[in-house]
Parts: C-alpha cells; structure tokens; sequence
C-alpha cells in the first residue's frame, strides 16, 4: 500500500489560488501604472509631454488663443478632410509614401511639417529639398518678409536645413540653407520646420520662438496634432497592382500551428515522473600525485631531480641484484657492477654518480644509459 | 494532465484544416475547441493513477554485478487504468527494464517485475512509481507518482573467492589432518604419534619415548580462536582508483579472503572501517555469521575525503582486544600520512600485538617508470621512481618498527594477506 504523491486539482488550486490573485493584481496594477504614464510623456514634440523635448507648453499656448488642439497617434484622423483646418506633422515615426499622399488628398488648409523627411518634402512640399547642412543652435534674425517670422523677431533655431524653390519664403538662414520655409500648394499653406527644439518646452520661452509659434501654427481655429507612429502600413503605390508577397491568411495558419507547437511541447515536455539524484562518490586516481609531480618536474624543468630519481631507483636494483650492502660507498658499487658488467668504471661512476645532465638531451641519453644497464639485471 | 502524440497529430491536422478550410479567427478557434474538449474530455475518462495501491516484494540484497529482482504489486480499486508505470530508481541501481505498460481493469492486481544490476556498491533506494493512465480515446490523460519504499543493498563483490579453496588447503595441512611437522613458539600440543624417517628430530618427545620403548613423537597444531581484528581505512588514500576500482574496494576483497580464511581456522575475525570516525563495525560475529555480517556491514562505506585518524584508530583496535591478536590494517602507503599520523600512535599496539599493513599498490606507476621513450615519459619515470623509493624507504621504516608489510597490487593483495596470515599462523606468531 502507498500513499499517492502530488496534489490533486483541488488541492492544486486551494495552493495557488493565492499566488496566482497575487500575480494577477500585480501585473493588473503595473499595467494601469504603465498607461497612465506613458499618455503624459509620450515621446519627443508630443503636446502631452512635459519633458524638456516634450511641447506641453506649445499646446497650452495655442490652446490659450482659442485654437482647438486634437492630438492624435493614428494616421486615419490625419487623412480625414481638412477643410479651413490645420495639421502639424510631428519629427517622429515614419511614414510611407502611400501614406503621405493620403495626407495631401485630403485637402488640409494648413501644413505645418516639423524637420520633414525627404520623401515627406517630396509628396507635400514640391521643390523644397534636403540640404544636408545642420545649424548651430544660435539666436537669429528672420532674414525675410514672412509676416510671422518678422512679428517674432530673433528665434534660437538649430537642426537640418532645407533649401527652397523660387515661389517660396525661406527664414532664418542665409538664402540657401534656410530652417522654417513657408510655400503654397495649391490653395494649400505648407509650412516647413526644420527646427523642432524652437518649439519645446525648453527653448519656447527663449527669444520669440512662442511668438514665432504662433503665429505660424495658430492661423487656424481647429489644429490636428499628428505624431506619426512606426506601423504605418506601407502597402500603396509603391507595391500597388502586384499581388501582395504575404497572403492575408498567414496569420490564421500561424496561430494554428502556434496552438499545435504548444500542443506537441506538452506531449514532449512531460516527463514520466522526476529525475532520480543521486549522490557520487569521489574518485581520483591513484597515481594522480605521481603524474602531477611530473608535470611539474617538466614545467619548471626540474632535470637535476629527475636524474636524482632515476638514479637512485637504478642503484636500489643493481644493488639487489649484484648483492651491494645499502652503505657501500659509491666506488666499491662501481667497482662491483663494473667487475659483474664488463663496463668502463670511469663511465659508469659518472653515468651512476656524476653531475645533473645539463640539457633535455643529455637526460633522455641518462636515462637510456641507466635502462640498459638495469635491463641486463631484470632479464639477465 | 498529459498530452499524447495524438493530441499533436490532431493539433497539425487542425493547421492543414485552418490552411485550406477555414482561414479566419473562427477556423482557430474551432481548431482549438476542438483539441480542449477531446483532450478533457478523455482526461475525465482515463482511470485515476491516484488511487491505485502499491506494495513490494523481491531480494532486499544483491552482490555487486549480479541481478536482483524486485516485483512491484499493484491493485486498482477504481476505474481502468492503461498506460505506463516507470519505477523509478537511481542511475547506479542499474534498472535494466524500460517503463511498464500497463493495462489493469477494475479491481484486479498485477506483478510487475524490475530488475536491477547495480553498478555500485551501497543502498539503492527506490525512487517514486509514476502511473500515467491514458483515456480511453488516447489523446490525453493523468500522471501521478507514489512512493513505494524499498532498498536493495548491493554487496561487495567478493571477487578474490577463487582463492579460497587452494588456501583451505594449506590450512589443512597446517591442521594436522594432514601430517604435520613443525613446531613453533605458542603453538598447542595435540598428540603424540611414533615416529616416522623423516620427522624433526626437536619434536621428540624423549620422555614418551622412555616411557613405551618406540621413539615417540609430539605433534603439534596451530592455535586456534585467535583474534584477527581487520581495519579497512576509508579515508582519502582509500578513494584512490587502481585499476577499475577504487583502493577501498579492493581492500575490502582481501578483508573478506582474509576473513573467510580466519574463520575456517577457527580464529575470530572483528572488522572495522574507519577514518575520522567508525564507519562499520562488526564485533567477534558467530563463523557461520562472519561474511554475511561482514559483507552487509561494508555495503555502505564509502572513501571519505578526510585524512584517516589513526590515534581513533588504534584506540578502537585496543578497546576490543584484549590478548594478544593480529591486526591488519587495509590502507596506503603514503609517506606522509603514515610517517606523521600513524607512526606515532602504532607503539601500544605493536607492543602487545602483531601488526600487518596491507596496501594495494597502483600498477601504474610500473608501467610510468618502465616507459621512457620520449622526455615526457622520462620525466614520469622519474617521478614514478620517486614514488617508489619515498614507499621502499615506508616499508623499510615499518617493518624496522615491527609492523609487517604487504604491498601487491589489486590482483594479488588478497591472495598474498591471505598467505601472510597462513605463514604467521605456521610460525605460530599469533
């Protein structure tokens, strides 16, 4: 008889009901702390941000002056008709060119384009280009008969520079590099910036950036403030008639197959009970000291005790074998091996009691020398 | 909850239906009500493992590298259960069965059978039996273990038991039973017998001879019920591998020679493994009892890496003696462990008994000394050769100190303790 192991579903449940409320109220409130957070400080130019690159202070100011102010994240409020309206195109995201002709059909009174991209300039502000120059932030004059920018004075301007076409006015540069350009569209007013710090809340306060502010961006009553986001879909005249690369059921079939691959990790993942541990024993080998004890004769090249060594060993067997008393003195034990061996005795006394060899040679032939006369004791 | 492979090929099935019928949230979301309800629905129909009941039966013991069977009964109470039963053991237990399928109906029992061959000495404990019961359709089902205690203790080998035969021989002789001539100092008078040519001329007895006229003479025979105590160390110098098994189990081998070997000649045989502290301990057992208590009693050391302390040694070995007795200590021989830590404690016990260090050499360090073809072997060889100078010189220091050395290599420790204590029991040393 035996007692089951692991709990059962009740049992399971009355365990983790606890943690898991836990775990659900923690995530709950970290979610709600995150959206909380992040509408205020939503990114550099956003009218929500209070943050030195945030523009906080822009919207309260035009708000101020009666100008309706609608801050929007989603390209579709930026393509709706616009009519006697104004929209202000922040720095950020990207937009594709689809979009952007999107943005020029639907007819918008005003354009306000903060530091543009080139292809932006392309769809919405024909002729004004990229100069590739950048500004040093400094206090300027306008330079120009903008009627906005000469009501405002020196602005503290900085940031890429664009060059305009003929028809249009170009501020704050000098005649070719130039950073707030103001041309017609149409019956449109395109408005390019190239200077977003101006506008933020820690330059708006210098210079006359506010008044340059506003009167270049309130002119209308009712402004979309749009801060383009990075998933904007770029699927329109670039790629239109051609058939789409991804068919728009993927997605389905990859969920399935997600939900399949979840299946098969459980059917693989289980296993049929626990692992069983076990404790092992220590195992060195024996001789583990001895070939250590070489490897250090070897490293520090220890040849005079090597020689000791192999010396000493050889004597302990021709002393057995010849019958030598353990104290003779070394030339009675030369004299013995060489009256049994018929060897030199100068050469044996130096091979069995001479000096350290000197080199790695000179050991390897030692240690020769004494195996072939210790062999002739072993197999006589 | 488990899943099977089913449950997979259905969970695919449900890609390639979503792919080609139905490419919309709806056709995933059916492909997923679909799997749930099949797998949980087979779920509430699988039988409980939970309720199952266990009970074991089988040998409790094994010599190392023989095969044990245990048998595992199980009962269903409930609903049936099919599926699997692994029983689980640790690696060294040696399961040689894979998992059990199991098909038990409601209210019938099964044996099932493990078989295991250890790979190591020691106490093999069972782990959990795990019961996975698949429902009835095969697509999912429940997993649950139970513990279902048993132990199945693997013995020492034994392996030196070869020797046992030719050296009962030679203690028959010794006996008497066959004809015996020598006499020793401490050796028992048995009988007088007349006299044969070719019989020690010491050994007559010229009073008896006297007395009845035809020469005469005494017999002896060896002592018996003598004290052999055996000391295994199982410190570190034991943990050592030679050969294919550690130093301690090959001392073990010549401890249960020497002990079988006792025991036949009618001495007492104690056992004692130790290092810093008594590991096993196993005092003056009946003969018939000696190996079975013996064997069991060294089931379970293990080398410990701790240096032996041979004061705790000495003082165990003289707490159980009392007359004089032989003492054979199982340990290495390392310079510097014998010279610092049991020289100087050996004296009291060589005053009053007869001690005999048996270590199991490494042949590998001939092998080291003998090759020397290239500088790295050289340099080996030499420090092999240091070895065994730093060892000859131990022994010599020993068996000037009065202790009686053996220093074999594993192959032949056991025969040649065994034959040691025969020539000491024939000189009438003990």
């Amino acid at each position: 008889m035996s007692t089951p192991l692991g709990r059962s579903a009740g049992e399971s449940w009355r365990v983790l009901r606890t943690p898991l409320l836990v775990t659900g109220l923690i995530v709950l409130a970290a979610i709600v702390i995150l959206i909380a957070t992040s509408a205020r400080t939503s990114g550099p130019f956003s009218p929500d941000s209070t943050d030195s690159d945030g523009a906080r202070a822009l919207a309260a100011l035009l708000k101020n002056h009666g100008v309706s102010v609608h801050s929007t994240e989603t390209l579709d409020d930026a393509v709706q008709p616009g009519e006697g309206k104004a929209l202000i195109i922040g720095p950020a995201g990207s937009l594709g060119r689809h979009d952007l002709e999107r943005i020029a059909q639907a007819r918008w009174s005003h354009l306000v384009l903060i530091r543009p991209g080139s292809r932006a300039l392309e769809v919405l502000a024909p002729g004004v280009l990229q100069t590739g120059d950048v500004l040093p932030s400094r206090s300027r004059e306008a330079g120009c008969d903008l009627p906005a920018a000469v009501r405002a004075g020196t602005v503290t301007v900085s940031g890429p520079t664009y060059s305009a076409p003929a028809a249009a006015v170009a501020c704050y540069g000098d005649g070719i590099n130039n950073t707030v350009i103001r041309l017609e569209v149409g019956d449109r007013i395109v408005d390019v910036v190239g200077t977003p710090t101006s506008f933020t809340n820690a330059q708006l306060a210098d210079d006359g950036n506010a008044a340059l502010a506003l009167n270049l961006i309130g002119t209308h009553r009712d402004l979309t403030w749009y801060l383009p986001q990075f998933e904007s879909t770029d699927t329109g005249t670039d790629s239109a008639g051609s058939a789409p690369l991804i068919p728009p059921d993927v997605r389905y079939i990859g969920w399935a197959l997600a939900f399949a691959v979840l299946v098969v990790a459980i059917w693989r993942g289980r296993r049929l009970g626990p692992v069983v541990a076990e404790r092992l024993p220590v195992i060195v080998h024996a001789a583990e000291t001895t070939e250590g004890r070489a490897r250090l004769y070897r490293r520090s090249r220890a040849r005079d005790r090597a020689a000791a060594a192999l010396r000493e060993s050889a004597l302990g067997q021709l002393r057995k074998a010849h019958g030598i008393p353990q104290r003779a003195e070394p030339s009675a034990v030369v004299a013995t091996v060489a009256a049994r061996t018929g060897r030199d005795p100068v050469m044996l006394y130096e091979l069995l009691y001479g000096m350290p060899p000197l080199s790695d040679a000179a050991l390897m032939s030692l240690s020769f020398e004494l195996d072939v006369l210790t062999q002739e004791v072993r197999h006589p | 909850m488990v899943l099977t492979g089913r449950a997979g090929v259905l969970a695919a099935a449900g890609v390639v239906f979503v792919a080609l019928v139905m490419p919309s949230w709806a056709g995933v979301g059916l492909v997923v009500a679909v799997v749930l309800v099949v797998c949980v629905v087979d779920l509430l129909l699988a039988g409980s493992p939970r309720r199952l009941q266990f009970s074991r039966d089988g040998d409790n013991a094994v010599r190392l590298g023989e095969r044990a069977v245990v048998q595992l009964l199980v009962t269903n109470p409930g609903r049936r259960v099919r599926g699997l039963l692994r029983d689980a053991w640790p690696p060294s237990a040696g399961v040689v069965d894979p998992p059990h399928k199991l098909d038990l109906p409601s209210g019938e029992r099964r044996r099932l059978v493990t078989q295991l061959v250890p790979t190591r000495r020691g106490d093999r404990r069972a782990s959990r039996v795990t019961v996975r019961s698949i429902g009835p359709l095969g697509f999912a089902g429940r997993q649950s273990s139970h513990e279902v205690p048993w132990t199945v203790r693997a013995l020492p080998p034994f392996k030196s038991r070869k020797h046992l035969p030719s050296r009962l021989a030679r203690l028959r002789e010794l006996d008497g039973r066959t004809a015996l001539l020598v006499r020793g100092q401490g050796t028992e008078f048995d009988s007088l017998r007349d006299y044969v040519p070719g019989d020690d001329v010491r050994s007559i007895d010229w009073r008896a001879t006297a007395r009845r006229g035809n020469v005469v003479l005494r017999t002896w025979r060896p002592e018996r019920d003598r004290q052999v105590v055996i000391v295994i160390d199982s410190g570190r110098l034991s943990a050592g591998r030679v050969g294919d098994a550690p130093r301690l189990d090959h001392a073990m081998d010549a401890a249960l020679l020497l002990a079988a070997l006792a025991t036949r000649a009618g001495d007492r045989v104690s056992l004692l493994a130790c290092d810093s502290a008594v590991r096993a301990d196993v005092r003056r057992p009946a003969p018939q009892d000696v190996l079975p208590s013996f064997v069991n009693a060294l089931a379970n050391v293990e080398a410990e890496l701790v240096q032996t302390d041979f004061r705790i040694v000495v003082s165990q070995v003289l707490e159980r003696l009392g007359q004089r007795s032989l003492v054979v200590l199982l340990t290495g021989l390392d310079p510097a462990v014998i010279e610092e830590s049991l020289l100087p404690v050996i004296g009291p016990l060589l005053r009053r008994h007869v001690v005999l260090l048996a270590s199991v050499a490494d042949p590998r360090l001939t092998e080291l000394e003998s090759s020397r073809s290239d500088l790295v072997e050289v340099y080996a060889a030499a420090s092999a050769a240091r070895t065994r100078l730093d060892r000859d010189r131990l022994t010599a220091t020993l068996t000037r100190a009065g202790v009686t050395v053996i220093d074999e290599d594993p192959d032949h420790i056991a025969p040649a303790l065994a034959d040691t204590y025969l020539s000491l029991k024939k000189a009438g040393r003990l």
